[in-house]
């Protein structure tokens, strides 16, 4: 097996400078990393080490200054926005701490709704959403709406609809931010679980006591990473 | 991004705040419905003008005039059409037929006693003012002389009925002077009497005055007037006029320059019902101009609800954006919502201005059961397309702007935006 399909991310000397009024500042400086298929990994750090920028950066949400990022073996730099928008359907499946489903779709219309930029016909989005609805132990909760669901299930809900597209990595920022500690532990569990049925993890998160879950613990501050 | 489902998310949208798109598409519904009924009025009155004009006459005549057009069209200078210039009518493109007419000076039917004052008209065969009106008999036909073709009240002044009057022999009195109405006419030169037989009698809603004979009997009875032979008078006097019948309307301009080139001026109806089509096209065009305000406003509605959309919806702008709506995706639903704006706007308009039509005709005739029985409002099916295809336009127009500004969104930003 070569490296492209064994990385299912790869960065190199990732920079990301913003400016600030008269002021640069690098959310990422230099970082480079992999991800192997199959890995669970979690990126630790303080807030503003950048550790959301890098994830906006591989989910193809925020481009990077300098250096390059590949995913899956695609290198991001050649896509526009239209093909960065088919990458986010395809190749990754985000998860927020604010979980960012939309409240007046159901919670099936909602894991489904990728399908749809991705071109899948109506009847096959929806078997596909209640079959993985299912898989997560949700599927009593499919047609209701997402104002009648507890936090620990608006987060199954969107971890559903981080994977219903097959992605090749799922990208988890502060998933549990929004969670209390039961919820919490019980969504890494989930995480885990999906793992060790081999999906690509990365987590970033700034509590140690849900990184150690993961298999490997990447450090960055101030944008760079610590060894 | 599949159509059914762009239409079925934006549909969803579009429903979503009953509120403000039934106000936004009501404003388009009335903007297209001042436009439907405003076009329909003035279709309508075109219609009225059309039918009266086609009721006059042929469409693919060509009358030319013994004269020459002027610089300004006043100064009309006479102008001699002899048998030269008639072959040379004959060589234009498209002429059908050209007919000569001499109208012999004014005169009487003895029989028929004072009121029975005419105008002969010397014509040829199948001329075309000499088709499919008769009442009784026959048309002029080739080779006839002595005869005429008279019409309906002169044959009741001569016979008991018109079909009596066939066959009848009367006098044509022409020259000196007549009684026309009320009026003594000083005619000209000495009368003299020339026997004719009634072969025709037509009916006297197109002239009842003209008598129809024999274009070389009219000149025969024109030279005598003037002490003159029938050939000198073709040649130095001329003919009245010349009928020139086209092969099809459509050429009829063409040949009306022909005519023109040659030196002579003409008249035709087709043209007439050109300037009137150009004039109610002004008429049309104010008209849609004043509905078309009305579907201005309706427009900056559409793009203020568009714009306060897009603001409302800055999150989910985010969300469809980052689980993988391509930018042209984005663009997409908002345009397609604001279509739906217009097209049940449209829908809506069509029927608001139909109606409107039917009741505001229906009211008229009730205050003056006297008016006119054509509709009023006419309502065409270019029309409809058109004003459905235009609320759909303007819908379009109005949304493009709020649409492309979701359209680059960013997808980092909206996800922040609270």
């Amino acid at each position: 097996m070569s490296t492209e399909q064994t990385l299912a991310v790869e960065t190199r000397d990732l920079a990301c400078t913003y400016m600030s009024g008269a002021t640069s500042v690098a959310a990422l400086d230099g970082v480079t990393l992999t991800v192997r298929r199959g890995e669970f990994v979690a990126v630790m750090g303080p807030s503003g080490s950048g550790k959301s920028t890098l994830l906006n950066v591989i989910a193809g949400l925020e481009r990077p200054t300098s250096g390059w990022v590949r995913v899956d073996g695609e290198d991001l730099a050649a896509l526009d926005e239209a093909g960065l928008a088919g990458h986010r359907s395809k190749r990754v499946g985000m998860v927020f701490q604010a979980f960012n489903l939309l409240p007046r779709y159901r919670v099936v219309d909602n894991v489904a709704l990728p399908l749809i930029f991705a071109g899948v016909p109506r009847a096959e989005r929806t078997a596909r959403a209640r079959a993985l609805l299912d898989r997560l132990g949700m599927s009593s909760r499919a047609e209701h709406r997402t104002n009648e669901l507890s936090g620990g299930e608006l987060q199954r809900a969107a971890i559903a609809r981080a994977l219903v597209g097959g992605p090749a990595i799922l990208l988890a920022d502060e998933p549990t931010g929004n969670l209390d500690s039961a919820n919490g532990a019980a969504l890494i569990a989930l995480l885990d679980e999906l793992n060790r049925g081999g999906q690509t993890v990365l987590l970033v998160t700034h509590d140690a006591s849900i990184a150690r879950h993961a298999g490997r613990i990447m450090h960055l501050r101030d944008g760079k990473v610590l060894d | 991004m599949r159509l059914g489902d762009l239409a079925a998310m934006s549909l969803g949208n579009y429903a979503r705040s009953r509120l403000r798109s039934a106000l936004t598409t009501a404003g388009v519904a009335i903007g297209t419905a001042l436009v439907v009924l405003l076009i329909a009025l003035a279709t309508g009155a075109e219609n009225n003008v059309r039918r009266s004009i086609f009721s006059i006459g042929d469409l693919r005549l060509v009358t030319v005039q013994p004269f020459q057009p002027g610089a300004n069209g006043l100064s009309a200078v006479p102008r001699t059409i002899d048998d030269g210039v008639v072959s040379q009518f004959r060589k234009i493109g498209h002429v059908a037929g050209v007919y000569r007419q001499f109208d012999a000076p004014l005169g009487q039917v003895v029989e028929g006693g004072d009121d029975a004052a005419i105008r002969p008209q010397g014509i040829e065969p199948n001329a075309p003012i000499d088709r499919g009106d008769l009442l009784a008999g026959r048309h002029l036909a080739l080779g006839d002389r002595g005869v005429a073709v008279i019409p309906g009240n002169i044959a009741r002044l001569v016979a008991p009925n018109v079909t009596a009057a066939i066959g009848k022999l009367v006098t044509l009195r022409i020259g000196g002077a007549v009684r026309l109405g009320s009026t003594r006419v000083g005619g000209s030169g000495t009368p003299r009497d020339y026997p004719v037989t009634i072969v025709g009698v037509f009916d006297e809603a197109a002239s009842q005055t003209s008598v129809r004979i024999p274009l070389e009997d009219a000149l025969v009875a024109g030279a005598d007037n003037r002490g003159l032979t029938a050939d000198s008078l073709r040649q130095q006097t001329g003919y009245s006029g010349i009928a020139i019948e086209a092969d099809d309307s459509t050429n009829v301009a063409e040949i009306v320059r022909s005519v023109q080139e040659l030196g002579y001026s003409s008249f035709s109806l087709k043209q007439v019902v050109e300037q009137i089509d150009q004039g109610f096209g002004v008429f049309r065009g104010i008209l849609a101009g004043i509905g078309g305000v009305a579907l201005l406003v309706a427009a900056i509605g559409i793009a203020n609800t568009m714009v306060m959309s897009v603001l409302e919806r800055t999150r989910e702008i985010g969300i469809l954006k980052a689980v993988g709506a391509a930018p042209g995706d984005v663009r997409a639903l908002f345009l397609a919502e604001a279509a739906y704006v217009g097209i049940v706007g449209g829908v809506l308009g069509l029927l608001l201005g139909y109606l409107g039509g039917q009741v505001i005709e229906r009211i008229i005739r009730e205050l003056n059961p006297r008016t006119n029985p054509a509709p009023i409002f006419v309502v065409g099916p270019d029309l409809v397309l058109g004003a459905l295809g235009l609320a759909i336009l303007v819908a379009l127009v109005a949304g493009f702007l709020p649409a492309r500004r979701a359209m680059r969104m960013s997808a980092l930003s909206a996800l922040r935006y609270e």
